[in-house]
């Protein structure tokens, strides 16, 4: 049934089976495969409506509260586009630890906090990145308190405290799908909105900040099934430049009920966010999938909690000044409580409020597809978040600034680096709206979007997009691809991934708005699925959170460098090195 | 299973836009919220604690076949 | 042995008014919370139940008045009247109460919003149930002065407070079956059966007491 002959015309007879079969698999709730298309929808009657503003904030969590809070106060007139709701959608509501560097209590200076950052990170992190957290982060949290987002654990209110005093316009539940460049710059995006009978939206910018932040392969068992690398994927499409993409987040879930990441974390969902001051690590979590690799399945029988990687020889390497010794004072409690999602679940028996220890066995993939917080995305070309399309601009998750590096460092810092680089994009985007007036876009551009946009709602027949994800997720999240990678595995799952590419995404279907979305979100999570094993083919070495079994070691010699990845002039993924602490050069 | 049951809607909507899955929908007949697209639950339970009558009821597992790093 | 007849109409109104809707409220498919949510929501029901009660206590059911002194069966009718509007007056802080022990949306922001939904036909009945409760209250805490600044007889009071009540039982019986989470199948048959017998024994006594009216009222002859 999922094989698709072009040829063949369904009778009437096969045509009620094949529906048939659709609606009986999506009872059972698996993602049809091939069927007919039945959209609920008109496309052709979707209402198209348009919107200018100087700052487009793509996305509504930290980096894009701050990006738009300080666009306006620079003054621009600034328009804020979110999937979701403001403070509610995307990872932010679930980190509740923010990173402050506070001179008055910190022990060491702000060089001494860069520069363990920096040994942690293994040199893969962008030291004026590391350096602009702890500079900013401070006043971040200040502006925060203010609007009373350390009093509550939701952050819809408060974010909309600055927001509406601002009068700062807003469209929610505004899926975007392009961003469109003309005349070498950036001039817009446009999307559909996902409530009632649609509607196509355009939005002219004279500059854009994508808080779009990363994205998984919607796995189970983290809060990341809504991000789906959707500007990384938009932007790279227009020429902008990626970085990042071989670096793994770790996280695990529990082995009862995987999927549900609120029952995983314990009360952390529910808990009020909070500050906390330097506290570096080198949280792998690719340790305990390597142990998982090697050991088989650890945990059948063994005690409830963390997985045992002290008797595993070889694996993924944490530098010595960074590893975490069990039992070790200081290990309960503390960190944990405050890092949100910024780190996997503490070991068991964490006390003073930390997440509880997960009962049970653990399995690995619960964040799988995404990399480490601020290491991947857009390539800045600058300290501003711009990135290689002029007037284009990331902040946060959406922005591969390397902040931390290839692994997790900081504590706190994934919520904190979001607001201090959204605000300081936000600014700089502004700043570039001064410059420049609106880009024309020809209307012809615009009613191609629009079909490309809608197209999957007008097939007659396609593939349903939970079941290519489905697929995409059996051919990505198993241990031994991306977090134990090898050549020979990577490259056979690359050739899935391409022919999910080129012969499933041109034949997405969606019945709804919801499915449309769903399709464009399955056809970015395999450009992304691609450039990560690209990316993590190309990395011959380990390093950090990228664990390759047949290139084990770190090797300074050729990888003290980044990996970008754009589309080159034939169209085709191309890959090359940034060296580390250097900015890109673009020629 | 994920979102379990809906009791008590009062219509607002806070549910539909605090949910970042798209999982629910308000019923365009009664005007209260429905779990529309159950298999798209994160089971994060930002709806239940974004709803202010209390109304969802969350279950913790999946209601489709769960892929994960190892078995 | 010969039971009491009061205490036999005592254990009827307790298993009518509280037993049955407990049952009902334990038989409903609604899914089981904390034991203070669940006391919040015993309460309510049980004071909506009251409510639809004071049918039953308002000289209307004879067998009521021919074993209670009929000062006493009003007393009861005061006492159950305005504690059940007291708790149902502030039903709706009562819904957002256990947010302060939990996380999520803060009470107050809750209230705010679950009040303002005026888009929402269960809501918009709530308020005018309300409304007319407040209404319903006043007018029979200031019976008297009612009755004595504006001439009202008794009887006039007594039809502009049944009207009232009806008024209010019906509105808000519309609301709780639109809006309430245990007003069910069960639970919402129960209530309006028992709104519907109360109702019939108001009219009842409204249409039966003609007799006594015309010969209640002086100087007319018979």
């Amino acid at each position: 049934m999922n094989q698709r002959d072009p040829f063949h015309q369904p009778s009437r007879r096969t045509f009620l089976g094949l529906a048939g079969a659709a609606t009986g698999l999506a009872a059972a709730g698996m993602g049809a495969g091939w069927a007919t298309n039945r959209p609920g929808i008109d496309a052709a009657a979707i209402v198209g409506t348009a919107h200018e503003t100087d700052v487009l904030v793509i996305g509504g969590g930290m980096a894009g509260l701050f990006a738009a809070v300080k666009a306006h106060d620079a003054g621009a007139r600034v328009l804020m586009v979110s999937k979701g709701r403001l403070g509610a959608s995307g990872m932010t509501p679930f980190a509740k630890g923010f990173f402050v560097f506070d001179p008055e209590t910190e022990s060491g200076s702000i060089d001494d906090f860069v520069d363990s950052v920096s040994r942690s990170a293994l040199g893969t992190n962008n030291p004026v990145f590391t350096r602009q957290l702890a500079e900013h982060a401070l006043e971040r949290a200040r502006e925060l308190r203010d609007w009373g987002f350390f009093d509550q654990t939701l952050s819809h209110r408060p974010f909309l405290k600055p927001i509406a005093a601002r009068a700062i316009a807003r469209l929610e539940r505004v899926m975007i799908t392009h961003l469109i460049r003309e005349e070498g710059r950036i001039a817009g995006a446009a999307g559909f909105g996902l409530d009632g009978a649609g509607e196509v939206i355009t939005l002219r910018a004279r500059a854009v900040v994508l808080c779009t932040g990363a994205g998984g392969f919607k796995p189970n068992g983290f809060p990341v099934c809504d991000l789906t690398h959707d500007g990384t994927v938009m932007a790279y499409r227009i020429g902008a430049w990626v970085t990042g993409k071989e670096w793994n987040d770790g996280h695990v879930t529990r082995s009862t009920n995987p999927a549900a990441c609120f029952d995983a974390w314990g009360d952390m969902f529910e808990r009020v966010p909070g500050t906390n001051g330097v506290e570096i690590h080198h949280d792998l979590g690719v340790d305990m999938n390597y142990a998982a690799y090697r050991t088989g399945n650890p945990l059948a029988g063994g005690p409830p909690g963390s997985i045992d990687t002290a008797g595993v020889s070889g694996g993924p390497v944490t530098p010595e000044e960074f590893r975490r010794r069990p039992g070790r004072p200081g290990d309960e409690g503390g960190p944990p409580e405050r890092g949100g999602m910024d780190r996997r679940p503490p070991p068991p028996g964490g006390k003073g409020g930390g997440p509880g220890p997960m009962q049970g066995g653990q399995m690995g993939g619960a964040s799988a597809g995404m990399a480490i917080h601020k290491s991947e995305g857009l390539v800045p070309v600058d300290d501003r978040g711009a990135s290689t399309v002029p007037g284009l601009y990331a902040a946060g998750d959406a922005l591969g600034s390397h902040m931390a590096g290839g692994i997790y460092t900081q504590i706190g810092s994934s919520l904190a680096g979001s607001a201090v680089q959204g605000a300081i994009a936000g600014e700089a985007a502004a700043e570039y709206a001064r410059g420049v007036d609106l880009a024309e876009v020809p209307s012809g551009r615009l009613d191609a979007i629009r079909a490309e946009m809608l197209a999957p709602l007008t097939r007659k027949e396609g593939y349903g997009p939970a079941w290519v994800t489905q697929t995409l997720q059996g051919v990505m999240i198993p241990n031994f691809v991306l977090y134990i990678k090898k050549e020979s595995l990577m490259r056979a799952a690359l050739a899935y991934v391409q022919e999910l590419r080129d012969h499933h995404v041109p034949m997405l279907r969606a019945g709804d708005l919801h499915e449309l979305r769903l399709a464009h979100e399955t056809a970015n999570m395999i450009v992304s699925a691609e450039m990560k094993l690209r990316a993590s083919l190309m990395r011959t070495e380990s390093r950090c959170s990228h664990y390759r079994l047949d290139y084990p070691d770190q090797d300074d010699e050729n990888w003290r460098a980044w990996i970008t990845i754009h589309r080159g002039e034939d169209g085709q993924m191309t890959l090359a090195k940034q060296p580390f602490d250097a900015w890109p050069s673009l020629g | 299973m994920t979102i379990k049951s809906i009791h008590g809607c009062i219509g607002c909507g806070e549910c539909v836009k605090s949910c970042p899955c798209d999982v629910l929908r308000l019923d365009p007949g009664n005007g209260k919220a429905v779990i529309a697209y159950p298999a798209d639950c994160q089971i994060c339970h930002l709806c239940r604690m974004y709803c202010p009558v209390d109304a969802i009821e969350m279950a913790p597992e999946k209601s489709i076949p769960v892929i994960l790093a190892w078995g | 042995m010969k039971r009491d007849p009061k205490a036999l109409v005592l254990l009827a109104a307790i298993t009518l008014f509280a037993v049955l809707p407990l049952a009902f409220y334990v038989a409903a498919d609604v899914p089981r919370r904390s034991s203070l949510k669940e006391g919040l929501s015993i309460l309510t029901v049980l004071a909506l139940v009251a409510v639809v009660a004071q049918f039953f206590l308002a000289r209307s059911l004879p067998v009521l008045m021919h074993l209670f002194k009929a000062p006493a069966v009003q007393r009861v009718h005061k006492v159950v009247g305005y504690c059940a509007i007291a708790l149902l007056a502030v039903h709706p802080c009562l819904i957002v109460l256990p947010r302060y022990l939990e996380a999520g949306v803060r009470p107050l922001d809750a209230l705010v919003t679950l009040l303002t939904q005026f888009e929402s036909l269960g809501v918009v009945l709530g308020l005018a149930a309300w409304a007319s409760m407040v209404l319903l209250v006043a007018t029979a805490y200031g019976r008297m002065r009612l009755i004595r600044r504006r001439g009202l007889r008794y009887r006039s009071w007594r039809s502009l407070h049944g009207g009232l009540a009806v008024g209010f039982v019906v509105v808000g019986l519309w609301h709780a079956i639109e809006l309430g989470r245990h007003t069910g199948l069960l639970l919402g048959g129960f209530l309006l059966v028992l709104a519907a017998v109360g109702l019939a024994l108001l009219l009842r006594l409204y249409l039966l007491d003609r007799p006594r009216q015309s010969r209640g009222v002086p100087g007319v002859p018979s």
